[in-house]
């Protein structure tokens, strides 16, 4: 039987949190500039590119669980790194859960831009630092969304985190795994109180996220 | 020409799209300083694709653009598009790339803002404004970069007359303010000649004519020319010539029905069948005052004002000719249909085409 203790807690929501935030980090760094390039520019193969991410949408956290796993399995192409069952692949597994979706909400939020949008741009000489940025703000709404539903996502999946981080306390035990488990275990109360804290966290992330995003619109 | 700023040499740009493919060819065209040419042409001639080459967004297939300008060339598109943030935030961020002080900047975007008489929407969302603002906008920001070359895409479209007139005063004042090379780019002759002292041509791809203005209104080089640049009378018959000792010529056109042509037009062209071009407001209602040599009687069929000019139809020779006259005023108030007037025209006026 374990005890609830609120160090305990705050260890869990915090690792939680460094995991979920540096996956989210590195899927808006590599998502945002893909899905502005798969928005803007034509080209061959782009229709198939598109369908990829689409499909990428919905994949199920379990099955990319699994992939990632058989990826960093010591007998894997990537075992010898050793980041089987540690936070690295954690992270790693839930970039490959939040990339498509940032990259698709961020090519559908360009692809609503005038098709003239960067020519006009161009032409007044703006440079191009200063163009993307612009694009970004154009975007912001499209962004903050593809924010939300990265974060959502990757808040409350719990089939790739335990397929790749095993659920072991003090290393990769976030709060998903955790209900998972005392849930299993019978321990109810423990699962539901942290079950408060996971859904207290996504109703905070959210409404943070959409205050800023409805921000300045009437 | 040594003024230009900007020169296109035997451009060619070829485009291929779902609805077929598409060839722009111009050998030579030049933009001056200090002069602003109007690019004429019907829908999907190509005036468009020859603006955005001019201004670097297109890469021709052969050929090349010459920018021999000391500033920015720049193009106003004909769909105005504009950047999230407020007016002012629009026109400041396309000083974004020079190195001018905040000072400088801030009054940059005053002056242009005013220029085109939107100082009061400068804290105004931009993706609030109505079609002609946005319009004004766009042309303000282009204005604020001081460009070299100032390229404008259909400036007028989507416009209703009133806000033509008042945006066509104020493009026109700020243009004189400048020393740039402008190209404008229209279907609508009469704001492209507002503005021009040079025309361009376009018809299917190809350029048809370049030069002065003038020289294209009263010298255009072909029938297509000419009905674009509204030489609405185009009359045929056989060119014969004077008589002995006069180097000019009549057209005629029937037996009771001949038209004087100049002798510079005349050349060595007699005896063949040709097309004689008369501009409207070059055709005069005879009333006595000795304006050309008269050509005969004709019955007006309609008399259409719109309260500064008339333009009035007639039949003559068994054709419908036009002629415009000052409306309110003398003839176009006492003109009704049915009347016989006598036509006149100066022999000068009257330019021969191939048929």
């Amino acid at each position: 039987m374990t005890e609830l203790s609120l160090p305990l807690v705050l260890a869990v929501t915090a690792r939680t949190l460094a995991v979920c935030g540096t996956a989210l980090v590195v899927a808006l760094v590599a998502g945002l500039p893909i899905g502005i390039w798969l928005g803007r520019r034509r080209f061959r193969g782009r229709v198939l590119g598109v369908s990829l991410v689409n499909s990428g949408m919905g994949a199920p956290p379990v099955v990319v669980g699994l992939l990632v796993s058989m990826l960093f399995w010591r007998s894997g192409p990537l075992g010898f790194l050793e980041w089987m069952y540690s936070p690295r692949a954690m992270v790693i597994a839930q970039v490959v859960i939040a990339l498509p979706l940032v990259i698709g909400i961020t090519l559908a939020a360009v692809g609503a831009l005038d098709e003239d949008w960067e020519l006009q741009a161009r032409t007044l000489g703006i440079p191009r630092g200063r163009r993307l940025w612009l694009l970004l703000r154009e975007i912001r709404l499209g962004v903050l969304a593809a924010v939300i539903a990265a974060l959502g996502s990757i808040l409350s999946e719990v089939g790739a985190v335990l397929a790749v981080g095993g659920n072991l306390e003090g290393e990769t035990r976030v709060l998903t795994t955790s209900i998972l488990m005392y849930t299993q275990m019978g321990q109810f109360e423990l699962a539901l109180a942290l079950a408060a804290v996971l859904l207290g966290l996504t109703l905070v992330v959210a409404g943070a996220l959409t205050v800023l995003q409805q921000g300045g619109r009437a | 020409m040594s003024g230009a700023i900007l020169a296109a040499r035997d451009l060619v740009v070829r485009r291929t799209s779902r609805s077929g493919s598409f060839e722009l060819r111009v050998d030579s065209l030049d933009l001056e300083a200090g002069s602003v040419l109007a690019v004429l042409g019907p829908n999907g001639a190509g005036k468009s694709t020859l603006l955005r080459t001019l201004a670097g967004l297109e890469s021709p297939s052969t050929g090349r653009v010459e920018r021999r300008a000391q500033g920015p060339v720049t193009l106003v598109f004909q769909r105005p598009i504009a950047f999230a943030g407020n007016v002012a935030h629009n026109v400041d961020v396309a000083l974004s790339g020079g190195n001018l002080s905040r000072e400088q900047r801030r009054e940059r975007v005053a002056d242009a803002l005013a220029h085109f008489d939107i100082a009061p929407l400068a804290a105004r969302n931009a993706h609030t404004l109505s079609g002609g603002e946005l319009r004004r906008l766009a042309l303000a920001r282009a204005f604020a970069l001081r460009p070299a070359v100032w390229l404008l895409d259909e400036p007028f479209d989507d416009l209703d007359p009133a806000g033509q007139e008042s945006l066509s005063l104020d493009l026109r004042r700020a243009i004189a303010g400048t020393n740039a090379a402008v190209a404008v780019v229209t279907h609508d002759r009469r704001r492209a000649l507002l503005l021009s002292d040079r025309i361009a041509v376009l018809l299917a791809g190809r350029l048809a004519q370049q030069g002065a203005r003038e020289e294209v209104l009263a010298r255009p080089a072909s029938v297509a020319v000419a009905r674009l640049v509204g030489m609405e009378n185009l009359v045929g018959g056989e060119l014969v010539r004077s008589g002995a000792g006069d180097a000019g010529a009549f057209l005629v056109v029937d037996a009771q029905h001949r038209i004087p042509v100049g002798s510079e037009a005349v050349g060595d062209r007699a005896g063949g069948k040709w097309l004689a071009g008369i501009r409207p407001e070059r055709l005069k209602v005879d009333v006595g005052r000795g304006e050309g040599v008269p050509i005969g009687k004709a019955v007006v069929r309609t008399v259409v004002s719109d309260g500064v000019a008339a333009t009035v139809g007639v039949e003559w020779a068994g054709r419908e000719l036009r002629t415009y006259l000052l409306a309110g005023r003398g003839l176009a108030r006492s003109l009704a249909p049915g009347d016989s007037v006598t036509l006149s025209v100066r022999p000068e006026d009257v330019h021969l085409l191939a048929p």
